[in-house]
């Protein structure tokens, strides 16, 4: 038996690494005291993951915050060869100069892929950071993020996310426009940021936060857009100009797939002057889901109208309505449906949930304007915010009473 | 998958096979559209036109084991399949995963010599969930690793992960003894190649004068430390000549064994038993101090830390939860003190 009895340590690297990657960090580099191989056998990780889980638990937080420090930079001191992803991930780091050494560290190791979600509390990005220039990933989270004059983007940047981060809305547009193989773009909780997004490659967009206006510039490669738009309760702040804000903003992403709006985001669509029909059909959208839709207001149910109508593919829809308004606006919305939105088919459109509906007038109507055009229809299902039993009642009494063109139609109706 | 299973095969259902032999010599045929699952296998058949007959058989990489090959395509016969759900798939991994540790190795090594990539991440997967939460121990003893790791090795204090202030206290102590018993080791070192030299001399005046060693008296730490040496050695005749040069380097050393031993006093009141220890010591007279006082000081001061350590280890873990046996500090590791053998070692 000239063999010896190690079942593990003389399998390749390559699958130790394998294995190694799929372990936590901290059980990754306990294998170094199991045997004189696996001593280093760890180091070459490519990937490495910190959070508050890497030390001992403590009930003092300064006592986690010092050993966490000193296991990260022990083990990049420790570190051979490449790291391609840094992930950190707690929030007992704020701002510490350790941070700072980490980061130049990682940018002389061909850093790839770094994720930085820190706690409360302003840390300023150290200028090492626009150094990193093979980076394809980006993530930043409750940091201060000032590039510096020379500085011309990441060549091959494929993902940003900056999360609550102090930044000028200077600085993110030419951040993105010097990016251009920008593929994902995830920009959250800002204040009251005007934008304008220059990205040929952006397929992926996310945004949540206050917005006062964003004009997609170049964007023809978008599919998944998602958008949470906040604003201060003066409705005023948006600016009122003569163009349509839906054709400003959805106009040029003719291959857009998935769409998803929350809070103002429809109505911020709405404002601007109605051209009549929309330029551009999106033959690839499958799913729209608007959230927040206020049915009182004619402009944002012409929105919505408008967007089912030009998406012969759609597949699913969901919509939410917002709660009534104190002060409604008139109901001038009857001949709303009435114009020739019946000639319009949607002929995949299979499934429809719509939420919160108390039972006004566009509501219905536009229930019943769904039914009457989807041929394979299978589900619609209806939840109601409305407390009062008759009203409910009277209400499921009419959407029964709306013909369906689809012969498996279902009408469900669900209680909040 | 055996010759026999193929006889039960309808020849009207013209599969065609590929022939490969394994490692051990053995040649056999499988069907084609399983064999071909593994890209290493593909590659021959379809760059080289291998496989087409038993002379012009496959020859399968070293790893690949009959039996490892067997249950590689097991595995590919069912996924090659392509009506499966991916529930199905995962329900057919999780039950394949589950055989011995030795044959999860052996197969992911098969698998990756065929380079069939999505059962070296399967069998990764399950070796990794082996590994996770583990102690050392646990782990060794499941894949059979050698523990041939010094104690010092496992302790150096930058992988010390769970730093703690008193490991690095313990560390530091551990560090003082080992120079302390490094700089003795020098001392008799030295004597011993000075003793060689004078050896020779002394042995066939001694011999000749018929004298013994414990006629001579020179000065307590000298002869302590002649007394050490001879031991070493392993030979009761000492010699009785200490030349003024060498008493004064004795000297000289045995200060600064004593200075350190003070230094190591200011780190812990544990240590300042050494010093105890050393006085003491000048008191033998004999020759047999050499089997009692160094080896009786080393078996000292390893209570003492292993006393110290196991009060660090109760505590530590509690804190750390990583190895929980303790700790064990053993001074004849495989690192400096080396130059310490014979008694010292027996005397282990």
């Amino acid at each position: 038996m000239g063999e010896s009895l190690d079942l593990i340590s003389d399998l390749p690297q390559s699958i130790l690494e394998n294995i190694l990657t799929r372990l936590s960090l901290r059980d990754a580099i306990r294998t170094s005291v199991l045997s004189t191989k696996w001593r280093y056998k760890w180091s070459t990780l490519t990937d490495l993951t910190f959070d508050e889980k890497c030390v001992a638990p403590s009930t003092e937080r300064a006592v986690v915050e010092t050993n966490l420090v000193r296991f990260i930079t022990g083990v990049l001191l420790l570190h051979q060869g490449p790291i391609h992803k840094f992930h950190l991930s707690t929030s007992f780091l704020q701002c510490r100069p350790d941070i700072d050494q980490w980061l130049l560290f990682l940018s002389r190791n061909d850093i790839k892929e770094l994720v930085l979600e820190l706690g409360e509390g302003e840390f300023r990005v150290p200028s090492c950071l626009f150094n990193c220039l093979k980076l394809t990933r980006l993530e930043l989270c409750h940091c201060e993020f000032d590039p510096p004059k020379s500085f011309n983007g990441f060549a091959s940047l494929k993902s940003l996310n900056l999360h609550q981060i102090l930044v000028s809305p200077e600085a993110i547009e030419s951040l993105i426009s010097g990016c251009p193989v920008l593929e994902f773009l995830s920009l959250s909780y800002f204040d009251s940021l005007v934008l304008s997004i220059s990205a040929p490659n952006l397929m992926y967009l996310y945004l949540d936060g206050e917005f006062k206006d964003i004009f997609l510039v170049n964007t023809p490669k978008l599919v998944a857009i998602s958008v949470s738009m906040y604003m201060h309760e003066d409705v005023a702040d948006f600016e009122q100009s003569s163009d349509y804000n839906l054709v400003k903003f959805l106009g040029g992403v003719p291959l857009l797939e998935k769409l998803v709006g929350y809070i103002y985001f429809t109505k911020y669509l709405s404002i601007g002057d109605d051209p009549g029909r929309l330029p551009i059909t999106y033959i690839h959208l499958k799913t729209i889901e608007l959230y927040q839709v206020s049915f009182e207001d004619a402009n944002e149910v012409l929105v919505l109208l408008r967007l089912v109508t030009h998406s012969p593919n759609l597949k699913e829809l969901k919509v939410s309505a917002s709660p009534i308004q104190l002060f409604p606006l008139e109901e001038e919305s009857f001949d709303l449906f009435e114009r020739d939105y019946f000639d319009y088919k949607l002929p995949r459109l299979e499934t429809v949930r719509m939420t919160d509906v108390s039972g006004i007038r566009n509501e219905l109507e536009f229930i019943r304007f769904l039914m009457g055009t989807s041929p394979v229809l299978e589900t619609v299902i209806v939840t109601s915010s409305l407390s009062d039993k008759e009203a409910r009642m009277d209400m499921v009494v009419e959407l029964l009473r709306f013909p369906r063109v689809s012969p498996r139609a279902q009408l469900l109706f669900l209680q909040d | 998958m055996s010759e026999s299973d193929m006889a039960i095969i309808k020849p009207e259902m013209m599969k065609s096979y590929i022939w490969l032999e394994t490692s051990d010599g053995s040649i056999q045929q499988v069907e084609q559209e399983v064999a071909m699952f593994c890209p290493m296998i593909c590659h021959q058949v379809l760059q080289k036109g291998a496989g087409s007959s038993k002379n012009n058989a496959i020859s399968l990489p070293q790893k690949v084991s009959p039996a490892m090959l067997s249950l590689v395509f097991d595995y590919c016969r069912f996924h090659q399949v392509p009506g499966r759900s991916n529930k199905e798939r995962k329900v057919y991994d999780e039950k394949f995963m589950r055989m011995d540790t030795k044959r999860l190795c052996e197969l992911t090594s098969a698998a990756d010599s065929l380079q069939l990539k999505p059962l070296v991440d399967l069998t990764s997967r399950a070796l990794a969930r082996i590994i996770e939460g583990k102690t050392p121990e646990e782990i060794r003893e499941i894949f059979h690793l050698p523990d041939d790791l010094t104690e010092e090795e496992k302790l150096e204090p930058l992988k010390n992960t769970m730093d703690d202030p008193r490991i690095r206290l313990l560390n530091r102590l551990y560090a003082k003894k080992r120079k302390e018993l490094k700089e003795r080791a020098k001392l008799k070192s030295i004597e011993v190649e000075e003793h060689v030299d004078e050896r020779s001399v002394d042995d066939l005046l001694s011999f000749i004068n018929g004298r013994d060693h414990k006629v001579v008296k020179t000065s307590k730490s000298k002869k302590k430390n002649k007394k050490k040496e001879e031991h070493k050695n392993g030979r009761s005749n000492g010699t009785c000549k200490v030349s003024n040069k060498d008493s004064r380097n004795l000297h000289s050393k045995q200060r600064s064994v004593d200075e350190t031993s003070s230094s190591l006093g200011s780190v812990s009141n544990l240590l300042s038993m050494e010093d105890d220890i050393f006085s003491p010591k000048a008191e033998f007279e004999d020759g047999y101090i050499d089997d009692e006082i160094d080896p009786a000081l080393k078996e000292m001061l390893d209570r003492e830390v292993e006393d110290f350590a196991r009060r660090l280890n109760s505590s530590w873990v509690l804190s750390s939860g990583q190895e929980r046996q303790p700790v064990h500090f053993s001074i004849n590791g495989n690192g400096a003190t080396r130059r310490l053998t014979g008694p010292a070692a027996r005397q282990k």
